[in-house]
């Protein structure tokens, strides 16, 4: 599995401009996109994304240990609490790579958003197709002053959202986007 | 409450401005189908337990003296206006609800007859809206005439305000023009050349040879034999409804695609299609989101395929879901000649795919590496795939909404990736699967620039056709 997942060396842009919270794994190894000045979501996101899993695996420990132990053994309900925390410990493990795969690009024309580890995706979205843009945010995200921004176009599988920008990044990224897409909007 | 005029629709001449009711008799065409089902299940169930159907009898009478009450409610509260181009409709007796159609929106406006609205020669006008997830507006039911009276008014309205704000409209090709089409007149007579017209028989045949009619088949004969096998026609009652469900299918895509003719009218290629329930509407190739032709296992073998193609804004909510997810099927069905002429007047390519990936991806599709491949120049990107049915669909680079690289675990073993492009809706998109990873990354590294480019010449041919 970990094989499998293990990024390609990094072989396109040098260094992505400003600091690089995170390491890079390298553009998911097309040659299209050499020279891509690839931006990345805030350091923060990590941390966002930790707590979420801890908040998902510990009440399910919880949870999984005490009907266990409840219905067989108190022994079998430990196993099984311990079981589930260490499967979350090993989710962990994954994520720091996950958001390290998230990142995304403004060319002239068109937005790239590339993600994923497993299964790597790059989407390529002219500001022209832009529907419209939100700017969410969760109670975690928000706690550590984080926003999600989303993209729609008019086609539903054109999914690009970049996680874990800045609050006053994404406010920004959001009034540039917009302002592009009006600039280039294009009918359907 | 303005002056109304309860039973009184409004002739073509008369005054739109005003509030106006749909026709009295509209609650019975609204939950007519209803009741014929509610009928149907309940004769069935008399036929086969007469023990206490009594009771039953009274509560279902009950019901459907309900469903009556309500829609005639419903009719009491609903009026409609058409006022500064707008068409508001009002409705609702406890939340009340008031929707405004901007007619400089509407995508297109169809008249629709269900079976019991033809007999009382009644209606129903739909108006399409370029939103993806508002349902446009249903005026439900009218008197036929008023309907395609009111079609051509509301449409050259639409065309009016629509040229006025052109300036700011996404292109003068936003408003879908007038057509003449009528539910009533004559197929052959409705002007224009006739480009295909589906064969009943072989309608019939492809609807049994299709995925459907196989399982109904299937149905029906399970129920006869187990009939014949127990001996006692009570044992197959607790699934009856599945095989009136399957039965219904097959019905329902037969009297859907029934009678479908294609002709070229002065906005587009005009569609009617329908046995008891007909449909007008009209396509403009220039809002073609893809075209798609189907070929599927069994109708191969006879030279069969299905047209279909997709049209921007979401579908009118039909009577049944599996309708609404599938395309409209511009050929229901129809020999490979007919389909070709066919995506000749739609697209200006005639380009089949035939670039293949590289062998090594038969290892990941073992199941249908035989239909991969995709073309493209520098309007339309086509790209075929499947296991056992053909699909290839045609997407002009113009409608891209956005390109896709994906490469999961495995393609990436075997140095593979697929290129996706997306068009608006939510149904079709053509996939550029399992090629070279090199090959993968070109294609995403031109695609777009592609793209801008056709779409700027289309904002430039159609500027100059506005």
């Amino acid at each position: 599995m970990a094989t499998i997942a293990e990024p390609d060396p990094p072989a396109g842009p040098g260094s992505p401009a400003g600091p690089a919270p995170l390491a890079d794994p390298g553009p998911p190894g097309e040659p299209g996109d050499a020279g891509i000045q690839w931006q990345r979501p805030s350091r923060l996101l990590l941390r966002a994304r930790r707590i979420q899993a801890a908040l998902v695996a510990v009440p399910a420990a919880l949870a999984g240990g005490l009907i266990v132990g409840l219905l067989a053994s108190a022994g079998l309900g430990l196993i099984t609490a311990l079981g589930l925390v260490i499967i979350g410990l090993l989710c962990e493990r994954f994520l720091a790579r996950r958001v390290a795969a998230w990142g995304f690009a403004e060319r002239r024309d068109d937005l790239m958003v590339r993600r994923g580890v497993m299964i790597r995706r790059l989407s390529v979205i002219p500001y022209g197709r832009m529907q419209f843009i939100d700017v969410t945010a969760g109670p975690v995200e928000r706690s550590l002053g984080l926003a999600t921004l989303r993209m729609h176009t008019a086609a539903a599988a054109s999914d690009a959202r970049i996680p874990g920008l800045d609050r006053a990044a994404a406010a920004k990224l959001r009034d540039q986007l917009a302002a592009l897409g009006e600039a280039q909007a294009a009918g359907l | 409450m303005t002056s109304q005029a309860p039973g009184r629709p409004p002739v073509a001449t008369e005054d739109i401005t005003t509030w106006h009711r749909l026709h009295p008799l509209s609650p019975l065409v609204r939950t007519g189908r209803h009741l014929a089902t509610i009928g149907t299940v309940l004769i069935l169930l008399l036929f086969v337990s007469h023990s206490q159907a009594g009771g039953d009898l009274v509560i279902d009478s009950i019901i459907v003296g309900l469903v009556l009450i309500g829609g005639v409610i419903s009719w009491l509260v609903t009026r409609w206006q058409v006022a500064d181009g707008v068409l508001r409709i009002e409705t609702g007796l406890i939340r009340r609800e008031s929707r405004r159609f901007p007619l400089s929106q509407v995508q297109a406006i169809d008249v629709v007859q269900t079976g019991l609205a033809r007999v009382l020669g009644l209606a129903e006008l739909r108006l399409r809206m370029a939103g993806a997830d508002s349902s446009g507006g249903r005026l439900a039911s009218l008197p036929l005439a008023d309907a395609e009276a009111l079609r051509q008014r509301l449409l050259s309205m639409a065309h009016a305000s629509g040229a006025a704000s052109a300036a700011v409209a996404p292109g003068p090709g936003a408003v879908q023009s007038p057509g003449a089409a009528s539910a009533a007149a004559p197929p052959a007579g409705a002007g224009g050349r006739v480009l295909f017209r589906v064969r009943s028989q072989r309608l019939a045949g492809a609807i049994i040879l299709s995925r459907t009619g196989a399982l109904a088949a299937v149905v029906i004969a399970a129920a006869v034999a187990v009939v014949l096998a127990t001996g006692h026609p009570g044992t197959i009652v607790p699934f009856l409804p599945f095989g009136i469900g399957f039965v219904l299918a097959v019905w329902r895509r037969f009297n859907g695609e029934f009678g479908t003719v294609v002709a070229t009218a002065p906005e587009g290629l005009r569609l009617r299609s329908g046995l008891v329930q007909t449909t007008a509407e009209t396509i403009r190739p220039g809002r073609v989101q893809a075209v798609r032709i189907v070929e599927p296992l069994v109708w191969r073998a006879f030279g069969w395929c299905r047209l279909e193609v997709d049209v921007a804004g979401p579908r009118q909510r039909r009577e049944n879901q599996s309708e609404s997810q599938r395309l409209r099927a511009l050929i229901p069905v129809g020999s490979r000649a007919e389909a070709e002429q066919l995506t000749g007047e739609l697209l200006s390519t005639q380009r089949r795919p035939t670039r293949r990936p590289p062998p090594r991806a038969r290892w990941k599709t073992l199941l249908s590496y035989h239909f991969l491949a995709f073309d493209s120049d520098d309007r339309y990107v086509v790209a075929s795939r499947g296991r056992v049915c053909r699909e290839t669909t045609w997407v002009p680079l113009e409608k891209v909404q956005s390109v896709r690289w994906v490469q999961g675990p495995y393609q990436r073993r075997l140095d593979l990736a697929t290129v996706f492009l997306d068009v608006a809706g939510r149904r079709v998109r053509a996939a550029i699967e399992d090629r070279d990873a090199a090959e993968a990354g070109e294609i995403l590294g031109r695609l777009p620039d592609l793209a801008r480019a056709a779409r700027t010449r289309g904002r430039a041919g159609a500027g100059r056709a506005g």
